[in-house]
């Protein structure tokens, strides 16, 4: 998940993973990896059949304190952003080219009613 | 007067001679049995459900006794020598003069590259080999001319189970052909990157591997398959000069049917317990065990429409039918704390529902 400003800046990027943790030879502690050393599973988190996985992202929106007056003002820098919600489908756990894009959706969030504790 | 515990399990456990219809013998029993009390009040009733009983599990007897659709356990045929050999045994182009359709949604599909896969299988089990079997110190394998049979079965009990019908030297040729390939491939000697490759797509999960070669499961109830004998739907004739029959195989639409590849875990049987999927684990014990009742066939077969171009991951199809996902924004003023004050925040609530039968992804 990533939120940008209207500049493109990204001001968040966060991602969860979803995954078997097959274990190595099936014993201790250690993840496997590929047919030949996989067997049995030290952990799971992947997305379970019937079942809804919820995720939720705080995003803070840029911000500075200001002096002004003698008082100190937060001020918003930026009031809107784009947010990108994408889940991939990454086969060998790498962006090489080989993941697939299950879900893509952007929101564009914004704080442009009046902010009153300042 | 009530049945007592001890007396369901005595008319609850099949005889000898109907163990192998167990199943079905259970199901009888519970389509009986929803009211115990008046089944056992009067002599009549109690004869009159026996007799019913009776018959009701000799039509299950006989409805499981039309399934033994195999036979004896045959004689081997001669082991393949070549690729080539193996290769044409296992051909299933013979089979798309008859049923065209049926092939070119196969060809589109995995299992017509079991071997090369997207192509992540064939280098896959050439790490395998080389991070594997060389390096575990009682595999017997030093170099690609130590490879068999028996050790490429880590891999071929699913994406190649014809190869036990071949030689050591079919194994070592399958290594030095990907081999082949991958150098090719480095070498950007394209023409014999495209002939190695149509070696490699010649060693697949055919039409005569599911529906001959795999489709009996239960060979001690069902029998085993017959040389001459395809199995699918329909029984009775089959043009075909070596299929020439057609017979039932009775787990074929069932999910179990993919089970036998489509992984439970670590495959035990083998010296070396390999393990690619666990797709059918979780598909007994998640998606069954919350109430699933859709078989692996119902959802990548017929739902899908894509028939026998059997999809995963990488299908649109597949991907609509896998999840449903929603996205929520909102943004909010956030009087955390006197240190850190009020904070501009934004909010993405996601929720992912998985209407598929399995967990996702699988590994």
């Amino acid at each position: 998940m990533t939120a940008k400003t209207k500049d493109d800046e990204v001001v968040y990027n966060d991602q969860r993973i979803y995954m078997p943790f097959p274990g190595r030879m099936g014993k201790g502690k250690e993840m496997g990896r590929g047919p030949y050393e996989k067997s049995g599973l030290l952990r799971e988190t992947s997305l379970v059949p019937g079942k809804t996985t919820h995720e939720t992202f705080e995003i803070t929106f840029p911000f500075e304190d200001q002096e002004k007056d003698g008082a100190t003002r937060r001020e918003l820098l930026q009031d809107e952003l784009v947010v990108a919600v994408t889940l991939w489908y990454v086969p060998f756990g790498e962006f090489d080219g080989n993941e697939v894009a299950f879900f893509e959706e952007e929101k564009v969030i914004d704080l442009k009613s009046e902010w009153i504790w300042r | 007067m009530q049945i007592s515990r001890s007396q369901l399990k005595r008319v609850r456990k099949p005889s000898d001679s109907m163990t192998m219809s167990m199943h079905r013998f259970v199901y009888v029993y519970r389509l009986c049995f929803t009211q115990p009390l008046i089944l056992t009040k009067g002599g009549t009733m109690k004869k009159a459900f026996t007799a019913g009983f009776a018959a009701l599990a000799f039509i299950a007897l006989m409805a499981f006794n039309a399934h033994s659709a195999g036979g004896p356990k045959q004689e081997p045929l001669p082991k393949a020598t070549t690729i080539a050999e193996l290769a044409e045994r296992y051909d299933s182009e013979r089979c798309a003069d008859c049923h065209e359709d049926i092939y070119d949604e196969w060809e589109n599909s995995l299992h017509a590259r079991s071997i090369l896969g997207t192509p992540r299988t064939a280098p896959t089990i050439i790490t395998a080999i080389e991070k594997g079997l060389k390096l575990f110190p009682y595999s017997g394998v030093k170099s690609d001319e130590d490879v068999t049979v028996e050790h490429l079965m880590m891999c071929a009990k699913c994406h190649l189970p014809q190869l036990d019908e071949a030689t050591d030297d079919v194994a070592r040729e399958i290594v030095a052909t990907i081999k082949g390939w991958q150098q090719a491939y480095r070498d950007e000697d394209w023409d014999t990157v495209e002939d190695l490759e149509e070696t490699i797509e010649s060693l697949n999960i055919g039409c005569m591997v599911c529906h001959q070669k795999v489709a009996l499961i239960h060979k001690w109830a069902d029998g085993y398959p017959q040389h001459d004998t395809v199995y699918g739907s329909m029984e009775g004739e089959h043009e075909d000069e070596e299929a020439v029959n057609m017979a039932e195989a009775p787990a074929l639409n069932e999910s179990i049917f993919c089970g036998q590849c489509h992984g439970l875990g670590p495959n035990m049987e083998l010296d070396h317990p390999s393990q690619c999927a666990t797709i059918y684990g979780s598909y007994l014990f998640s998606y069954v065990a919350h109430g699933g009742s859709e078989s692996c066939q119902e959802c990548h077969m017929e739902k899908s429409e894509l028939g026998h171009d059997m999809q995963s991951y990488r299908d649109d199809t597949m991907i609509e039918m896998a999840l449903d996902v929603k996205v929520e924004g909102r943004s909010m003023f956030w009087r955390k704390n006197k240190a850190d004050g009020v904070l501009p925040i934004g909010i993405i609530d996601v929720s992912m529902y998985n209407k598929a039968g399995h967990v996702i992804p699988d590994g």
